[in-house]
């Protein structure tokens, strides 16, 4: 795994669909070459895996205790 | 975890968009039904046309959404695929709108021959839809949502074999207790199968949409156990013992937990972190009222029995549950999920790449919903008073109704749309740039 400080963090909670899935695609659209992304949301979204394997992302999803989700993204 | 889900796992917009725009064309359909016959479609519960009336809103319209509606929220809040995919869902879709037809027009004429027809026809699309959907679910790992799910599709199972018995006894003219049968099979289905998923669903999409706090914990785990046991035991005691103190018990327990959703989720749009309600909100405002009017209504019949022997008191029920609780909530769900939907497959759509499809307000606005949620309000307000004063208000109902129907239909129609023009401009782009490697 690279630095943490190569990666970006947002947090989409509190925000109706599909805002989230908008907020994470404009971060990935701005993010550097090796480059990742940190993804706080309330549900798994499952929709969102989807465009990511489409464009040739590749990710990684944690539930938390406090049933937040994290999803780590990164390009493949 | 990781995983890799490909696009192709994703069904095309057209196979849940045909059942949303079907269903309104249903709606419109009893509409017009209903000014055909007029006075005659509500002075009695059991006359032909009321119910060619309820089976079209039942089946055609709210039936019909939320299979739609299902079969496009296992994949995208659970993660279950629908074996079969397409061919299912195009498949159950064609049996159910067949189904349908076929039932409502062997009850206008009192046909056993439709009858015998309209039985392989609907037992066809649930069986179908049951076996397909049945395994997943169950093995799928339980969250609340997916619990209320499992048991809304075993109240469909219940209310599908018992509007069998139901049509059997009219196709092979056998002697049934058809007045209790009809009870139970109007309960699973309404109580069952419509407030169970309808629960179950707002327990993530209230939340998700309406930026509400999250439901309390007892509701989303006791909640549609709860009433599935009561149903069950109901069910028993209506066979049996009807008018009982039990009977009169179990009965005031469904009537509570019909409360209980409609407070819970009424708190919540209350406890709502936005101030301005959107159409959905006022949608989800119409459908809670409805149903804790009925709530209200079916308590007091049980105190006052002149009251239930009424002609106007089971058709006042039918209103609120049916037109006023299902048909609500399910108008205003449409309005998040076809222009959710159009966006979703536009934004995935390979030639746009990343690229932004249009905002979910740009493709459909929320005056059209508004201006369409006024209109439903007004044909819901119209309907119930026909009940009680049928020769004077059914057929002005009746042109509410159709009227909020073809809005409805328009605007989900003018979302389609965007998707089309959107598309057809995003391959032009495609074809005329340079690939991108």
């Amino acid at each position: 795994m690279s630095d943490p400080a190569d990666i970006v963090d947002i947090d989409v909670c509190g925000l109706e669909p599909p805002e989230p899935m908008e907020r994470v695609l404009d971060a990935l659209s701005t993010l550097q070459p090796g480059q990742r992304l940190r993804v706080l949301i309330p549900r798994e979204p499952f929709p969102l895996y989807r465009i990511l394997d489409n464009n040739g992302y590749l990710h990684e999803t944690t539930s938390r205790q406090d049933y937040l989700y994290e999803v780590l993204i990164w390009q493949k | 975890m990781q995983r890799l889900l490909s696009f192709e796992q994703t069904p095309p917009l057209s196979v849940p968009l045909r059942f949303f725009l079907t269903a309104p064309v249903f709606a419109a359909l009893a509409g017009a039904l209903l000014l055909w016959f007029g006075p005659e479609a509500l002075q009695s519960r059991w006359s032909p046309a009321t119910l060619a009336l309820t089976h079209l809103l039942t089946l055609g319209f709210l039936t019909m959404c939320m299979l739609g509606a299902l079969l496009q929220i296992l994949p995208v809040v659970a993660g279950i695929e629908v074996p079969g995919g397409s061919v299912t869902a195009s498949g159950v879709h064609t049996l159910l709108a067949a189904g349908t037809i076929t039932l409502v027009v062997a009850f206008l004429t009192a046909s056993p021959l439709l009858f015998k027809l309209a039985l392989p026809l609907l037992l066809g699309a649930f069986g179908w839809l049951l076996t397909a959907l049945t395994g997943r679910v169950w093995r799928a790992n339980a969250n609340p949502m997916l619990a209320a799910i499992r048991l809304a599709l075993a109240a469909l199972g219940v209310t599908a074999v018992l509007g069998a018995i139901l049509a059997s006894a009219f196709a092979w003219s056998l002697s049934l207790p058809l007045a209790v049968l009809t009870d139970i099979h109007a309960s699973w289905g309404l109580l069952g199968w419509l407030a169970l998923l309808v629960a179950g669903v707002a327990y993530q999409v209230v939340p998700m949409f309406q930026v509400t706090p999250v439901y309390p914990q007892w509701m989303t785990r006791y909640y549609a156990w709860s009433v599935f046991a009561l149903l069950a035991a109901w069910s028993a005691a209506a066979a049996t013992a009807a008018g009982s103190w039990w009977f009169l018990l179990l009965s005031a327990g469904l009537a509570g937990a019909c409360a209980a959703l409609s407070l819970s989720t009424f708190y919540l749009l209350w406890k709502r972190k936005r101030p301005k309600p959107d159409p959905t909100t006022m949608f989800w405002r119409s459908a809670l009222g409805s149903l804790l009017a009925a709530a209200l209504l079916w308590t007091a019949g049980a105190v006052l029995p002149g009251l239930a022997e009424a002609p106007a008191y089971p058709l006042a029920l039918g209103v609120l549950v049916i037109a006023g609780f299902g048909g609500s909530v399910v108008n205003g769900m449409l309005y998040k999920i076809v222009p959710f939907l159009v966006w979703y497959h536009l934004q995935h759509n390979a030639e746009l790449g990343c690229a932004k499809a249009p905002n979910v307000k740009q493709i459909l606005r929320d005056t059209d919903a508004q201006r369409q949620f006024w209109l439903h309000l007004a044909a819901l307000l119209l309907l119930l008073a026909a009940t009680m004063l049928p020769q004077w208000l059914a057929r002005i109902a009746a042109v509410a109704y159709m009227l909020s129907a073809a809005m409805l239909w328009h605007n989900l129609l003018k979302a389609a749309r965007v998707f089309r023009e959107k598309s057809a401009a995003g391959a032009a782009a495609a074809a005329t740039a340079p690939r991108k490697t």
